[in-house]
Parts: C-alpha cells; sequence; structure tokens
C-alpha cells in the first residue's frame, strides 16, 4: 500500500465517522473499510488515527460500544452512533459545507 | 441500572483493546489475502500498516481507562441528579409533611449551630495572645481560695523561680481622664514593665513602658488599648507622644495595644508602670497583684509549683509575722479567663443537641408513616428492577435532600439564635460578643445535616427497601410493610424521644426550682428604691485624708438634701458590687497580735446613715452617729456571722477588737463594739453571709484610703424613681468638684439581679429548650398513634361491631400508647439522675435527685403523651363499623 493519501483535514476523521455509523453499527475494521472503499481509497484511513478516535469519541459520548459477532462469526466490538453523536455529526457536517463552499469559491474561480 | 451491572458486561480495558486490535489485524490479513497476496506476505504487509502496535495498545488503554472513569462518573451524576429531581417532586408533592420535616429538622440545627458559635466564641476560640498554653496565673491561697498577691512575695517569687520566663504584676486600677469636656472614669491597671511581654502582645503603635520607666519618679507613661484609643482620641496615631491627663496629672502616651488585646468588652483599657517603691516590695501582707508567669519552653508546671513551693518555705519562715500562712497556686490563665462558662455552655450544647435528636427522631416517624403510603410505590419499583441498593439510595437522597433544606433554613434560624443569644446573654461573658456563624459553625451545621439525613433516613429506608415485592402489588400497598417490626421501630422512636425530653425537662426544672429557691432568699437589706453610683478622688488632689474625709461627708450631706431622697450615706463598699476590702481583726482575748490569730472579714467605711438607707436592721446595740468623731472613742459595728465567728456564746456589745492600724510602738488599735448589723449577702442570694464590720468614716484609718484608691459609693434611698436621681446627683458631685466623674451608677435592685443574671439566662434556655423537647415529643406521639388508629380501622370497625365499648376502644389505643411512653420515662428517669451531676454547681438549695422535680416532669410528660394520644383514641372510639368493613 504506498498509494499517498492527502492529509486529513483536523477533525474530518471525526466526522467520517460519524457519518459512517449513521448507517448502522460497525466494529473498527469495518468503519475503515467503509471510508476507504466510499472515497475510492482517496483517503487512507490509519489505525494509529482511528482506534485513538473512536475511544474519544466514546468517552465524549458521541458514539457507543458493544461486543456483538461479526459477519464472518468472530466477536468484534461495535460501534453505534448516539442521539448526541447524530446532533455533532449534523453541526459538522454543515460546517464542512461552509468551509468546503468557502474554499471552493476561492480554488475554482475561474 | 447501576453502574455496577454495566462494568460487569464490559472486559477489562486491556483485553478490549488486544481483542479489537487483534480482530482488526485479522481483518486486514484476510483482506490482502483476497486481493491476491500469501498469507505470510499478508500478515506482514498488515501488520506494517500498524505501525508500533505496542505504543497503540498503551495509548488506547490509557485512552480507554479516561473513557471508563469519565463514563462512571457521568453515570454516578446523571443517576444522582435523577435522584436529587425525584426526591425533590416527592417532597414538593406534599408539601405539609415537607414543611413540617425541614421546620422540626431546621430548629434542631439551627439551635445546635447557635449554641456551638457561641460555644465556639467563648471556649474553643484561640486566645489571641502568643502561646496560651504556656501562661499561668500565680496566686496565693487565702481562706482556701485563690486571692491576690502582695508586692513582697511577688517581688521574691519573682527572684526566685527559674521556670519563668518572666513573671509580671498587675494592679486594676481606675483612672480619671479628664481628657476633653467630660471627666470619665477607665478601668485600667498599673503593671510591671515586663507585662505585656509575658502576655506575649506587642504594641500596634509606638511601644510600652521599660524597666527604668517602671521605677518611682519616671512612671509618668501611659499605653492605651485599642478600645481607648479609637472611643477617646479618634484612633489617631498622633496620640503617640502627646501627654494626656489622668487624675490630674499629666502622662506621656508610649504606645497603643493592638485591637486583638480586648480580650473582653470589660478589659482593661489603659496601663501604666506599678512602680513599686522600695519599701512596697518588702511588704508582705497587702494583697493586690494578680501575677502572670510564662513557662519557659521545656518547663513544666510542676516545676514551677515546687520553685514557688520553695520561695513560700522561705517567706513563711522569715516573716513569720505577714506570711505565715503564704501558699502559691498556679492556674493556666486559658482557665481563669473562660472560668466556668465552659461547662455552662457545654450544657446548652448536650440540651440543643438532645432537641436536635428529637426532632431526628420525630422526622424519622414522619418517613416511616410516609414510607408505608409509598409502599406500593417502593413495589412497583423493586419489581421493575431497581436494586436495594439503588432504592435505598433514592430514599437516602430524598432524606439529604430534606437535610439540605434544613441546613439552609437552619442557618438562618442560626443567624437570629446568635443575635438573641448575644442580647439577652448576662454581662461578662468573655468574648461571646464575637459570636458568628463562622465558616467552622457552618461545617458543623453540614454535617449535622447529613448526620440527620441517615438518622432519619436509614432506618425507614432500609424497612422499605427489605419489603417483599409481592404483597405490596397484590392488595395496594396496605400491611406490606407493617408488622411487629415496624411498630417496635416506631415505640422505640417514642420511647427515645420521651426519654430524652424528661432529660431536659427534668434540667430546666431543677434550673427553676434554683431559681425559685433564690428568689425567696432575703438578701439581708432592701435593695428597692435604692440607687448606687461611685465616685473616686484622684491622689493628686486628695492626698490629705482629713480632706478626703471632709468631701466624702459633704458629699453624703448633699445628697440626703436632694429632693425625693429620704436617706443617704456613703459606703466603700456595695453588695454586689466590685472593689472593697478585707482586714484581719484580732480579738482582744489575750492573744498575740499574729497573722494566724486575725479573722479575716470584710471592711466597711460608712457614713452614719448607712443602715437606715439600705434598711439592714441593727440586732443590737446601736448605729453609728455625729458623736463617732475622729477625737472620741474607736467604735465598730460588727455582722450577725462575724459576731457569732469571733464571741460564739457571749455579747459582743462593749467588747475590744483590735484591726486596720498600728500604733507606733506595733501595737493593735483597739475599737469597741457598739452594735450588731444583720447579716447581708454581700456576693449575691446564692452565696452565704460572709463575716463583715463597718467603721464610721470619721474614723477611717489614714491608710484605709490608700487600700480603697480613695473609691466610695453614693447610697440614696427614695419612695419614687430612682432614675430621676441619676442627674441630681452628678450636679451634686459637680458642685464638689467639676473634675469628678460619678460612675457605675445603678440601681441596687439591678445590682442584686446582675449576680442571678447568668442563672436565670441559662434557666431561660434550658425551659426554652425543654419546651420544644417537649412539643416536638408530643407531636412525635400524636403522629404515631394516628396512623396506628388509621392502621388499625377496620380491626376496631370489627370490635366495635362485636359490642366492644367507646370506653375499652380508647382504653386500647392509649395502653398502645402508654407502652413506649412508660419505658421512655423509665429510661428517662435513670439517664436525668445520672446526668444531673453537670448541673450540680449551678443549683441552689436543691438536691440534683430532687424527687419533687422527677415527679413533676413525669406527670407533665406523661399527661402530654395522654392529651396527644387522646385525640386519635377518639377518633378511634368514633369508627362507623358499617363503613370500616365496607372499605375491605
Amino acid at each position: 500500500m504506498t498509494n499517498p493519501s492527502p492529509e486529513l483535514l483536523h477533525g474530518t476523521l471525526d466526522t467520517l465517522v460519524l457519518k459512517t455509523l449513521a448507517g448502522g453499527r460497525l466494529h473498527g475494521y469495518g468503519i475503515a473499510r467503509a471510508i476507504e472503499d466510499g472515497t475510492d481509497r482517496v483517503v487512507d484511513v490509519e489505525e494509529g488515527s482511528l482506534y485513538p478516535a473512536l475511544y474519544r469519541m466514546e468517552k465524549k459520548g458521541w458514539i457507543e460500544a458493544e461486543w456483538g459477532v461479526s459477519e464472518l462469526g468472530r466477536r468484534a466490538k461495535f460501534y453505534r452512533l448516539t442521539s448526541r453523536g447524530r446532533r455533532q455529526l449534523a453541526a459538522q457536517t454543515a460546517e464542512w459545507a461552509r468551509f468546503a463552499g468557502a474554499v471552493s469559491r476561492i480554488l475554482l474561480a475561474t | 441500572m447501576g453502574f455496577f451491572n454495566r462494568v460487569a458486561w464490559r472486559p477489562t480495558v486491556d483485553r478490549e483493546v488486544e481483542d479489537e486490535l487483534a480482530f482488526h489485524l485479522d481483518m486486514r490479513t484476510r483482506e490482502y489475502i483476497e486481493r491476491g497476496m500469501d498469507p505470510a506476505a499478508a500478515r506482514r504487509e498488515a501488520e506494517l500498516r500498524f505501525g508500533d502496535a505496542r505504543r497503540m495498545r498503551a495509548a488506547l488503554e490509557h485512552l480507554g481507562q479516561g473513557r471508563n472513569r469519565h463514563m462512571q462518573r457521568t453515570e454516578y451524576f446523571s443517576e444522582l441528579r435523577q435522584d436529587i429531581g425525584f426526591a425533590w417532586r416527592q417532597l414538593a408533592r406534599n408539601p405539609g409533611f415537607t414543611a413540617v420535616a425541614v421546620l422540626t429538622l431546621a430548629l434542631g440545627i439551627g439551635g445546635t449551630t447557635a449554641i456551638f458559635s457561641a460555644v465556639y466564641a467563648v471556649v474553643l476560640q484561640p486566645l489571641p495572645i502568643a502561646d496560651p498554653a504556656r501562661l499561668m496565673v500565680v496566686a496565693e491561697i487565702f481562706e482556701g481560695a485563690p486571692s491576690q498577691v502582695s508586692a513582697g512575695n511577688y517581688t521574691d517569687a519573682a527572684a526566685g523561680v527559674t521556670a519563668f520566663d518572666g513573671m509580671s504584676a498587675l494592679r486594676f486600677s481606675s483612672f480619671n481622664l479628664s481628657e476633653g469636656t467630660t471627666p470619665e472614669r477607665i478601668i485600667g491597671g498599673h503593671t510591671t514593665a515586663n507585662y505585656f511581654e509575658v502576655m506575649g502582645v506587642k504594641p500596634l503603635l509606638g511601644r510600652t513602658y521599660t524597666p527604668l520607666e517602671d521605677q518611682p519618679g519616671s512612671e509618668r507613661v501611659a499605653v492605651l488599648s485599642h478600645r481607648l484609643w479609637t472611643r477617646r482620641f479618634g484612633a489617631s496615631p498622633s496620640i503617640v507622644g502627646s501627654a494626656i491627663r489622668l487624675g490630674g496629672v499629666s502622662y506621656t502616651v508610649l504606645g497603643v495595644m493592638p485591637q486583638s488585646f480586648d480580650l473582653t468588652t470589660e478589659s482593661e483599657e489603659l496601663w501604666a508602670p506599678i512602680a513599686f517603691t522600695p519599701a512596697q516590695k518588702v511588704l508582705h501582707d497587702e494583697h493586690y497583684l494578680t501575677v502572670y508567669g510564662r513557662l519557659k519552653p521545656g518547663a513544666t508546671r510542676a516545676q514551677a509549683e515546687q520553685q514557688l513551693e520553695a520561695v513560700a518555705v522561705r517567706l513563711r519562715r522569715d516573716f513569720s509575722h505577714d506570711a505565715s500562712q503564704l501558699r502559691y497556686t498556679l492556674t493556666p490563665f486559658v482557665q481563669e479567663f473562660v472560668g466556668d462558662y465552659d461547662t455552662r455552655l457545654f450544657v446548652l450544647l448536650a440540651a440543643v443537641g438532645v432537641v436536635l435528636l428529637i426532632a431526628c427522631g420525630n422526622v424519622a416517624n414522619l418517613l416511616l408513616a410516609r414510607g408505608a403510603a409509598r409502599a406500593r410505590e417502593i413495589a412497583v419499583r423493586s419489581a421493575l428492577g431497581a436494586g436495594q441498593w439503588r432504592i435505598v439510595r433514592q430514599l437516602l437522597t430524598e432524606s439529604a435532600v430534606l437535610a439540605l433544606a434544613a441546613a439552609g433554613a437552619g442557618l438562618l434560624l442560626a443567624h437570629w439564635f446568635i443575635v438573641a443569644v448575644v442580647a439577652w446573654s448576662p454581662q461578662g461573658v468573655p468574648r461571646l460578643e464575637q459570636a458568628r456563624i463562622d465558616p467552622l459553625a457552618l461545617g458543623v451545621a453540614v454535617l449535622l445535616a447529613a448526620f440527620s439525613s441517615v438518622v432519619c433516613g436509614l432506618a425507614p429506608a432500609l424497612r422499605l427497601a427489605r419489603t417483599d415485592i409481592h404483597p405490596g402489588l397484590r392488595d395496594g400497598g396496605r400491611g406490606a410493610t407493617g408488622g411487629s417490626f415496624r411498630d417496635r421501630l416506631r415505640g422505640s422512636l417514642i420511647a427515645a424521644e420521651v426519654a430524652l425530653s424528661l432529660l431536659l425537662l427534668f434540667g430546666a426544672g431543677l434550673l427553676i426550682r434554683s431559681a425559685i429557691a433564690l428568689q425567696r432568699v432575703n438578701p439581708g437589706f432592701d435593695p428597692h428604691g435604692v440607687i448606687s453610683a461611685r465616685v473616686a478622688l484622684p491622689q493628686a488632689a486628695y492626698g490629705d485624708p482629713s480632706r478626703i474625709v471632709d468631701t466624702f461627708e459633704r458629699m453624703a450631706a448633699d445628697t440626703a438634701a436632694i429632693p425625693g431622697v429620704s436617706h443617704a450615706a456613703l459606703s466603700s463598699f456595695a453588695a454586689m458590687a466590685p472593689g472593697g476590702n478585707t482586714n484581719g481583726l484580732l480579738p482582744d482575748d489575750g492573744r498575740p497580735f499574729d497573722m494566724k490569730n486575725l479573722v479575716p472579714s470584710r471592711l466597711r467605711i460608712i457614713t452614719p446613715d448607712f443602715f437606715q438607707t439600705m434598711r439592714i436592721p441593727i440586732l443590737r446595740g446601736r448605729g453609728f452617729d455625729a458623736n463617732d468623731r475622729r477625737d472620741g472613742q474607736r467604735v465598730m459595728i460588727v455582722s450577725e456571722a462575724l459576731a457569732a465567728h469571733i464571741f460564739p456564746g457571749q455579747d459582743p456589745i462593749g467588747k475590744r477588737i483590735g484591726c486596720c492600724e498600728q500604733t507606733a510602738d506595733q501595737k493593735p488599735v483597739w475599737k469597741i463594739v457598739v452594735g450588731i448589723a444583720g447579716d447581708v449577702r454581700s456576693s449575691g442570694p446564692a452565696t452565704a453571709p460572709r463575716p463583715e464590720f463597718y467603721l464610721p468614716i470619721a474614723q477611717a484609718p489614714d491608710e484605709a484610703w490608700n487600700w480603697l484608691q480613695r473609691v466610695m459609693y453614693v447610697v440614696a434611698r427614695t419612695d419614687g424613681d430612682t432614675a430621676a436621681l441619676v442627674s441630681p446627683l452628678r450636679a451634686m458631685v459637680a458642685r464638689v468638684d467639676p473634675a469628678l466623674p460619678l460612675y457605675d451608677v445603678r440601681p441596687m435592685d439591678q445590682r442584686l439581679a446582675g449576680t442571678l443574671e447568668t442563672a436565670r439566662f441559662n434557666t431561660l434556655l434550658l425551659s426554652l429548650l425543654g419546651g420544644v423537647g417537649l412539643l416536638l415529643a408530643a407531636s412525635g406521639i400524636y403522629g404515631v398513634i394516628a396512623y396506628f388508629v388509621s392502621q388499625r380501622t377496620q380491626e376496631i370497625g370489627v370490635r366495635i361491631a362485636l359490642g366492644a365499648s367507646t370506653a375499652s376502644v380508647v382504653r386500647l389505643i392509649l395502653v398502645q400508647a402508654m407502652r413506649p411512653v412508660a419505658l421512655g420515662a423509665a429510661i428517662g428517669v435513670a439517664a436525668a439522675l445520672a446526668a444531673s451531676r453537670v448541673l450540680a454547681s449551678q443549683l441552689f438549695n436543691v438536691s440534683r435527685t430532687d424527687p419533687v422535680t422527677i415527679g413533676a416532669v413525669v406527670a407533665a410528660l406523661v399527661g402530654v403523651a395522654l392529651a396527644a394520644s387522646a385525640v386519635p383514641a377518639r377518633r378511634a372510639a368514633a369508627v362507623d363499623p358499617t363503613r370500616a368493613l365496607q372499605s375491605e
């Protein structure tokens, strides 16, 4: 795996994780794969960032964890969005749209 | 669900991290294999991607632990918030119950906080002097009691004791301060130069005097107290170095002491050097000094006592005439300062604590009664899965919310209580005026609230939590928590309340009986309609004894001439007042003129009309008259007690007594007893009359004016209002000498009442507490019996339906009510008899096991208990059997 991925803007990983979990509960690997596949592997999720982010968001109460059985029948830790996490996702999405719109207006100006 | 459960299904953090990362690694490896890598390479690639696995594991474990702690805390607080919100709604739903419970507890907490604040201010608060534990008061033993020290005995002790860092002497004096327009009498002290150092206080401004200034001839310097400095000199720093006039003489102000050295509102306001003359330093028989010693670091009280005894041994040998009985005694200054107020205050604190306990008992009863009504709710909650611990916690939270509300209300009450206690307390309780709700008292209030919540809440909470769910759900809660244990709990609460109230009432009863006994005591004179005041002649202008006598005699005559005054006199001592002098009398029966043959007796130098003015009866012989002049036969009048002591079984009239002065060849000057006066209880009704004797002012020994510091009391009797005499008296003194202040002006019956003030205050407070306790106990009994009746309505209905008479139903209820009352009374009597020991010193003419008081208190309590249970008992008798049975 050598294709370099653009550095994730600060805080963007959190938003991506929340967005991913909005579709239903997933384990950590599942979250990473969903983001990677969803961005056509433009975004490469590093384990060293993902798991600390998950633990932090769990502490903040945005997501909660429970142990369950994976699609392959293995015991795995699943994460789920909480109602607080849902509010957070909405706020961060709005913020991202505002930011991206502003940056695009300059970069894509003809 | 409590967090115990949640934690139980959660693996430990390190297992959690381990498993989660292992799963991730396996899934990645699998992904790479699916993309065509061979398994070993796939695994390597996945691990490579992972980076430093050990570091990441450590980081995640750290994060996970923080997350768990945070979540536990959040959960705990959210449950607490739920509990408090729930408790609040519960309490708000029953405003009557809540108000009664909060007020009951607030009364107990407020009272306890207030009395604790007083105890703290008077007893516990550290003194503002350096290392107070090392400061000792040195006294001589005279007639078995500590008394003041003579200059000779002080000088030799100061030289002979090495266990002290220093020994200082203080002579309480008063000064006529004639600064500005109005002359004023100021209480102060003449002290040795090391006085301030021994007390351990440094001046706020300037300096104190040096040993060089503490010498005859250079002693016209003074140190002001902070109080005098602010009161008379506007707190101006420029006072240091300037001159003030004291007794007509100019003194230079050297310094001002700090405010903290105003130990009480009545302490000295000014100090000047005592400047002993060489003659005074070898005088062993005039005792007027208060002596302090500061123990050296490492020196013990026993060492100082031993060294003092060694000095005393020498003095007894060398001065067998004046010091043959000399003995020193040491008392810690703190003990001397606080006096017996610590016992009195701790008795009050205990009493108010007992009221708090009764209040807790009542609230526990209320919670129990309400718990019964809530049995169904509790049963539902535990059926829905709430654990026992969770329910207990919920119920305790309710108690705690109740107690905290009570603590808030109690603090408000405490504030008012403190104001009232300070306003109504007797004069002279040291530092009481400094009592305020300080952080410590606040802490105590909060602690009390916590204590109350546990005491009030725990028993009912445990009972309820143990409730068996099924009957609670089945029959709608009624009877679910019934049963004999529950009744026993209620019964023992009643018994405890009755016992505690009895304890309080017995104490109050004993004090009330003492107060009545004191009221009946004849003080030996008629204080009503007599006004008294003091006047002092400064030495500078009144050095000549004949001038002193002339001045005082003129004052007596002028006072008698004031319109409305029927009799007036001057006396060197007034009953229930400070000052005066005690002399040794030598009966003329051949015994040598030696210290050990002298009978100590209190001297009064009076103008002839004194007996008529005070209405002290002359039992035999005659009073003084205008013929008892200086050049005539020396005469004296003795009190009944003195006559009985010196001349038991004989007629003292015409007998000779030597006293108060000596001839040039060291022989006693003899005086003839011409009359016997009735005894006067000069120290208050509670103390037995002491031997006293009277000398006519015209024949006063010259030396006496120095003992008395030329201070006399003016007493005047009127048929009208004593207050109307105050300004004519002042005008009279001003006519004699405008520079003289008249001070300490008080009606005699006020002085008499003043000696009883402390006793009366304690009696009032304890009676108040007893009354509150009785009221609380009565409401507790009422509550329990009313509950009992409501629970048994059906049973009573059946009994009535089966033909039970009204009387038998009432009897059934009363017997039920009186059983715990009788038990409580029995325990209470035993406890009261044991505890009354602490009151023994405050009782007068009443035994501390007085059976009359016990009988009265038990009768009162049983009567109140009967009345409190009579209301529900009559309600029970009025039960309509058909309705009671239908409701089943």
